[in-house]
């Protein structure tokens, strides 16, 4: 019989209200509508004992205490009200003034830093622009020689086109082409010995090699 | 995400302040910051300010350090901030403020014990020099 699973969780119930409270300092404390334990029912506190004269000795310091505070809180509040005030007729003539000359002050600060740092720009710029000058150029020059290269190449290319166009088979000589291939009819077929000779021909009548009787023997 | 602990500088103007101690250690490792937030906030929620830092544990030669924004302190002081009563100890022993009477009342409290516990020892001592 326990009533322990009706009981909400009250961290749970807290951390819903605001996730700004996921660590909540009371999330470990029993929450104030739980009656007080069985076993401290009939616990009564011991109440503490101060004697009469610790106890005025308190209350006198208290009082002084309470008095000085009470003075240093006038003043800083005062102060404070003073330093508005003063702040806010701060933008007179005066403060104007020292405002302008600080002003100018970093403005010469300022001109000086940029003129130099212009200078160094200037110098960085230069270089820099030499640089790219001359990758530039490289590059161009990479380039010339591989297209001068190139057009060598398909020169030499049409040369030897142009040297072999003499031995090409054009309609005009095709008919003596054919005529030429029929006479002259070439058996590409051959057959080897052991030894290695060579037998040109198949249906054609062999030719025997020169060499024939060295390499039979 | 939670808020930054050195505050969030969000408040409102007319609601009433309170310099106080927040409790950032880890369980056995108490640390604090002294900060300003509003007095009906709760300590886990959004400070407006961190004014300062105290370990109440000594460090290797016996101190407890503090760390105080004495300007910014001034600044909501001026603003009528309340201040707690342990951060006005701290303050009063940093000479900032008057000693606060619990100071004093610890410091004599503390001296009791003492010396009733030194003459208890006396007292001990003496009954072991009568028995031997």
């Amino acid at each position: 019989m326990s009533t322990l699973h009706i009981i909400i969780p009250y961290s749970a119930v807290f951390k819903k209200l605001d996730p700004r409270l996921m660590q909540c300092v009371l999330a470990h404390r029993k929450p104030r509508w739980l009656p007080v334990a069985k076993s401290k029912i009939y616990r009564i506190p011991k109440r503490p004992v101060v004697p009469e004269d610790e106890r005025r000795e308190l209350m006198r310091l208290n009082n002084n205490y309470n008095t000085y505070m009470r003075a240093i809180k006038q003043f800083y509040r005062d102060e404070m009200v003073k330093e508005q005030t003063t702040s806010n007729s701060a933008t007179s003539e005066m403060s104007l003034k020292l405002d302008a000359e600080e002003w100018a002050r970093c403005e010469e600060l300022n001109g000086k830093w940029n003129a130099q740092v212009s200078l160094e720009r200037e110098e960085r710029r230069k270089i820099q622009l030499a640089e790219m000058e001359e990758y530039a150029l490289a590059r161009m020059e990479a380039k010339d020689k591989q297209l001068r290269e190139k057009i060598e190449k398909a020169s030499e290319e049409i040369r030897i086109q142009k040297e072999l166009s003499a031995t090409f088979i054009t309609p005009e000589k095709l008919d003596q082409a054919i005529e030429h291939a029929l006479a002259n009819p070439v058996d590409y077929n051959f057959a080897i010995d052991l030894q290695g000779g060579r037998y040109e021909g198949r249906d054609s009548p062999p030719v025997l090699p020169k060499n024939k009787d060295e390499i039979l023997q | 995400m939670l808020p930054p602990a050195s505050g969030t500088g969000q408040y409102f103007e007319k609601a009433a302040k309170s310099i106080r101690l927040i409790r950032q250690g880890c369980t056995n490792r108490p640390f604090y910051h002294i900060s300003v937030t509003q007095r009906k906030r709760l300590n886990s929620q959004p400070v407006i300010e961190q004014l300062g830092s105290y370990d109440p544990m000594p460090n290797i030669n016996n101190e407890k350090l503090v760390a105080l924004n004495l300007e910014r302190i001034k600044f909501w002081l001026g603003k009528g901030a309340q201040v707690s009563t342990p951060v006005a100890e701290i303050l009063g022993l940093a000479g900032f403020f008057p000693i606060h009477p619990r100071s004093y009342m610890t410091a004599w409290r503390n001296r009791k014990t003492e010396r009733e516990n030194l003459a208890k020892q006396a007292e001990e001592a003496k009954t072991k020099e009568n028995t031997d």
